[in-house]
């Protein structure tokens, strides 16, 4: 199949597409087509002498129209409405899945001679998740265990509780008149309000054995 | 995750125990610690839970010749379950949270895959004990941990989920992240109207890693259930 250009004031967006892209995605679309150009041309049907309805290209169109192009390339389909409807749906559902190692292989490639912002404005991804994925397939088992357990060890625990507005005032109050002592130092926890509720602790029973 | 969770998403579940002789085909199968992130989009994708529990602590990746092909998690898993064995903490156990492996892996990948977990939890960290559990709401009676050499304990409690009006369906400990607090008659008399779901108990069962605490397990251990088949049911 040939792509044709057709100008742009004789293309109308299917009215029935329901895939949507939010502004994040759409703003990656932009960089995209202005770093690369439309590199894939827009799948459309004639609907009537002077109009084509966009099928597949629903987003690309609407960047393409901002950015003032007179023509975009095109392939032309014959088809009815429903199977114009089900092209469409074919076309934006019959994708293959990234193979998440493969692709971290990729990513890594990619990061070594592109700039990561670069990067960051055409994919979907963060900063954490090109971090990860570009690693994924060098990790060992044996040293991430050895270093999970050595974490393990070294992990302050956690305790929560629950009060309510009335509870917490007195308890924060506590916590701040023992704040000053706690920040002394001489404490192997690095969290001030933690040795502080452990002084508060320690104090009562400390008073309760005297009693 | 609630006790009730159930762990296993596969299309065929192969019995026999593949961890003693691994077929060439089983060994090319690595085992690696992977991100949450991509534990997390696959668990999401292609587990039958769709999701990956809160408190997740390790995620390991099946590689095949470069892919990744399926996943396995472990996490925090049931609060207190730790005490099923005399004498220990919450940091001495760990629970196998999710298993999905790709149909694309050979037959007795699950057994192998737990298999190798098992070996290097064992080997590297000092965790006592490993819990799991099979649903069987699923029809699930767990058979690859009855492969893999699990202590069966019987049907777990079973503790019910909480809806707050927002249609998801969480455990206890979720509902208090949520509303400050799991008491119901707490709850209540505030005037927050949380809906109690039943749940249905699920198998459960026990894998020791340290053997000398085999001794302290304080539940009976069972018979393994039987998978039910088409004349049984």
């Amino acid at each position: 199949m040939k792509a044709v250009d057709i100008s742009l004031t004789e293309l109308r967006p299917a009215p029935w597409n329901p895939n949507q892209m939010d502004e994040t995605m759409m703003e990656r679309l932009r960089e995209s087509i202005s770093r690369y150009g439309l590199v894939e041309p827009l799948v459309v049907r004639k609907i009537n002498n002077q109009q084509y309805e966009v099928l597949s290209g629903n987003q690309r169109l609407e960047v393409v129209e901002e950015m003032g192009c007179l023509t975009v390339p095109c392939v032309l389909v014959k088809l009815d409405d429903t199977r114009a409807m089900l092209l469409a749906q074919a076309l934006n559902g019959l994708r293959g899945e990234d193979d998440l190692a493969l692709k971290g292989a990729l990513l890594k490639e990619i990061l070594s001679s592109v700039p990561e912002n670069e990067i960051l404005s055409l994919l979907p991804e963060t900063t954490e998740s090109l971090k990860s994925l570009s690693l994924i397939n060098e990790m060992d088992l044996a040293e991430h265990l050895k270093a999970w357990e050595k974490a393990q060890a070294g992990r302050l625990r956690h305790m929560q509780l629950q009060f309510t507005d009335e509870q917490l005032e007195t308890v924060e109050e506590a916590v701040s008149l023992m704040i000053t002592k706690a920040k002394e130092g001489g404490f192997d926890n690095p969290n001030t309000r933690g040795n502080a509720v452990f002084l508060l602790c320690k104090f009562y029973l400390e008073r309760r054995n005297l009693e | 995750m609630s006790a009730g969770s159930v762990m296993v998403s596969t299309t065929s579940i192969h019995a026999g125990r593949a961890g003693s002789s691994p077929s060439p085909a089983l060994q090319s199968i690595r085992m690696q610690p992977i991100p949450f992130i991509a534990a997390k989009q696959i668990v999401v994708k292609h587990h039958y839970l769709h999701s990956l529990p809160g408190g997740t602590k390790l995620a390991f990746g099946a590689f095949v010749e470069g892919r990744l092909l399926g996943v396995i998690t472990f996490g925090v898993g049931p609060y207190n379950v730790f005490s099923l064995v005399e004498g220990t903490c919450p940091n001495d156990c760990l629970t196998l949270t999710r298993l999905w492996l790709s149909e694309e892996l050979p037959p007795n990948s699950e057994s192998r895959v737990i298999s190798v977990c098992l070996r290097y939890l064992r080997k590297y960290t000092k965790l006592k004990f490993i819990m799991t559990y099979a649903d069987p709401a699923q029809r699930h009676v767990g058979t690859i941990y009855q492969a893999t050499g699990w202590l069966y304990t019987g049907l777990s409690e079973a503790t019910p989920k909480f809806d707050i009006g927002d249609g998801i369906a969480r455990n206890s400990r979720s509902l208090a992240q949520a509303l400050g607090s799991h008491s119901l008659k707490y709850l209540s008399e505030r005037g927050l109207n949380v809906k109690v779901l039943p749940q249905i108990p699920k198998h459960r069962y026990i894998y020791f890693l340290d053997q000398d605490y085999r001794n302290r397990l304080k539940p009976t251990t069972l018979p393994y259930p039987k998978k039910e088949t088409d004349e049984s049911r």
